[in-house]
């Protein structure tokens, strides 16, 4: 039995929205608002009172990463759960870094969202195999590039592994002989040193175009 | 070129630049050592050896080393390194030795003051200012050693020979630490040339890669618009019917679901057309995905992973078999496989979250059932790899397939 949970939904084509909508209510979920683009998300966040942001990247107006952005500053208990068709790296890594506590790709099954919204409001980062997999090679391309940077401790190394391989959290405090709860902190601690990692990124091209442009 | 090419392409770099180096200190080495032995010669004809037997087997250690050391493709490791420091210290001892007492070294050329500078050289070379200075140090040391050795103690040695000895200490010190520094410096350049031009290649990559995805999205669009007519006018042609049969929505759905994959694999992703003669393992697991519908089956790969065709022939193979097991026996609804490439072995993953079962070869084999199991595991043997298999009652399944990144090894 899943806790009912108050959910915005954000997307700019109606149809989606409402298949998400039934999907939700069927299992028991409550829709507190709908959005059809980024600005109208913002205002739905502070108005509707929702626990779980379902978000589309692609908007029109305000783009889903800068509303993910804006209504996590607003509102820091409000969870954003990524809903796309993109498998882009670009798009994940930017949601993450947004402050997005998970990512879907629209192909999931209803079963798998409606799941993925009561984890994400319980506080689980939802990761999928794929984005595990792009977390990794993102994080052994930074080993290789510029060492020193913030990388993986051995433990989330093997936990990001597990993931990729499609172990759920509890399968994998098993194996490992922890917590569902620690190898969560451990995602946790993931996606914080995702977010890191792009920040330094922008610092180091800020310094760089400083030094060219200095007279 | 993957990252991991460019990576040893660094490495291979810096070692290659270290061997530039060492066959520079191997000229010096062979000019030194026809000097040693011309001097050597003029020195015995006017009588100026007390041990001359010592002086011609020294000459021909540091002959032999300096041979040994010319074959091609000698390693310098640690070992190398101290036999050679060995080998010119003896020689900077042994000039106390050989020649009359008090005769030695100071003003006059004598046959052992070139070639130990070669080990301040090599240690330069190999370790950086340190390892010279170091080596450097210890012929110093010798240098002061070899005076008593000579009849002079070094608390009664004259104003011009304390000279003379600070001299030539300060000279191997400075040749050691400088060369150090230029290895150094000459390491770290070669580096970063090559991962230039690792960059370089790898952007050019990329060029021909989004060419060639410009081109694939073209005739994908065609088929799109195939696939849209094609629902459009079924979705009429249903509609008519009353009462609109299952069958043929889920048909329609189908068709959308093709189109969907084949869309998101051409167009959202970067396309990862393999080097001629090898294959995409993701591409190759993808496919395999593509062909079942007993339950679903996801696909994560870190980064792109080429494989030669053979053996991804090899792979997908077994990886079909597992599937196949997997659908006969686990009751399972869900299937992830996962590739990586990690310690230079291709690792392949199938997991399932089925019943899983207790893995016991033993009791398998009695039973007639490792037939499939002795193929998938003789598949990987073959390549040089091997199959693990990590399951219990109620937990699912994992077979793990390993195979070296890089052809089975030799031997």
């Amino acid at each position: 039995m899943t806790v009912p949970v108050r959910v915005l939904v954000v997307d700019d084509h109606p149809v989606w929205r409402d298949g998400v909508r039934s999907d939700l209510e069927a299992a028991g979920h409550a829709v507190v608002g709908e959005a059809s683009d980024g600005r109208e998300a913002i205002a739905l966040a502070r108005d509707c009172m929702p626990e779980v942001v379902l978000m589309d990247l692609k908007l029109p107006h305000v783009s889903g990463v800068e509303a993910t952005r804006r209504i996590i500053d607003e509102s820091p208990h409000v969870k954003v759960l990524v809903l796309s068709a993109s498998a882009e790296e670009k798009d994940v890594f930017e949601a993450v870094k947004a402050g997005a506590s998970g990512y879907l790709l629209k192909s999931s099954t209803s079963d798998e969202l409606t799941s993925a919204v009561a984890r994400v409001r319980a506080g689980e980062p939802v990761f999928t195999p794929s984005l595990a997999a792009l977390v990794l090679d993102e994080f052994r391309r930074i080993a290789v590039e510029v060492p020193g940077e913030p990388a993986l401790t051995p433990r989330e190394n093997e936990v990001l592994k597990y993931v990729a391989k499609g172990y759920t959290y509890s399968e994998i405090g098993e194996k490992l002989f922890i917590s569902t709860k620690t190898v969560q902190n451990h995602v946790q601690n993931i996606l914080t040193k995702l977010q890191l990692r792009k920040r330094y990124e922008l610092m180091r091209y800020a310094l760089q175009r400083g030094l060219d442009q200095a007279p | 070129m993957s990252r991991v090419d460019a990576r040893s392409g660094a490495a291979g770099g810096s070692a290659e630049a270290r061997r530039t180096l060492m066959r520079g200190v191997l000229v010096f080495r062979w000019v030194a050592l026809a000097w040693m032995v011309t001097i050597a010669v003029i020195d015995a004809g006017a009588d100026e050896f007390r041990r001359e037997a010592l002086a011609w087997a020294s000459i021909g250690v540091a002959g032999a080393w300096t041979v040994w050391l010319t074959v091609p493709a000698r390693r310098w490791g640690r070992v190398t390194l101290a036999v050679d420091l060995g080998v010119c210290t003896w020689l900077v001892v042994v000039s106390g030795l050989v020649v009359f007492e008090g005769e030695v070294v100071g003003g006059r050329a004598f046959f052992a003051s070139g070639y130990p500078f070669a080990a301040a050289l090599s240690w330069g070379v190999h370790d950086g200012t340190k390892g010279g200075l170091a080596a450097g140090g210890v012929l110093g040391l010798a240098l002061i050693i070899a005076r008593p050795l000579n009849g002079m103690p070094v608390g009664e040695l004259p104003a011009t020979e304390i000279r003379d000895l600070t001299g030539g200490i300060v000279n191997y010190l400075v040749a050691g630490g400088a060369v150090g520094f230029v290895s150094i410096l000459f390491v770290r350049s070669t580096e970063a040339l090559h991962r230039a031009t690792g960059e370089l290649v790898r952007e050019r990559e990329r060029a021909a890669r989004l060419a060639e995805r410009e081109s694939i999205a073209r005739q994908i669009h065609d088929s799109v618009l195939q696939a849209l007519s094609l629902i459009n006018k079924k979705g009429h042609e249903l509609a008519r019917l009353d009462p609109i049969p299952g069958d043929g929505v889920a048909e329609l759905g189908r068709i959308a679901e093709k189109q969907e994959q084949e869309l998101r694999a051409v167009i959202l992703r970067d396309p990862e057309l393999p080097p001629t003669g090898r294959a995409s393992l993701r591409a190759e697991l993808e496919t395999l995905a593509g062909e079942l519908d007993t339950f679903e089956v996801t696909v994560s790969c870190v980064g792109p992973i080429w494989v030669d065709r053979n053996v991804a022939e090899e792979l997908t193979a077994a990886v079909r078999q597992a599937l196949a097991n997997i659908a006969e026996h686990s009751r399972a609804s869900r299937v992830s496989l996962f590739a990586e490439v990690e310690g230079g072995r291709i690792l392949i993953s199938v997991r399932d979250n089925g019943v899983g079962f207790v893995y016991d070869e033993a009791a398998l084999k009695a039973n007639g059932k490792a037939g499939i199991l002795k193929s998938m595991k003789g598949r990987m043997e073959d390549l040089g790899g091997s199959m693990a298999i990590n399951s219990s009652p109620g937990h699912g399944t994992e077979v793990e397939f390993a195979v070296p990144a890089h052809g089975k090894p030799e031997g």
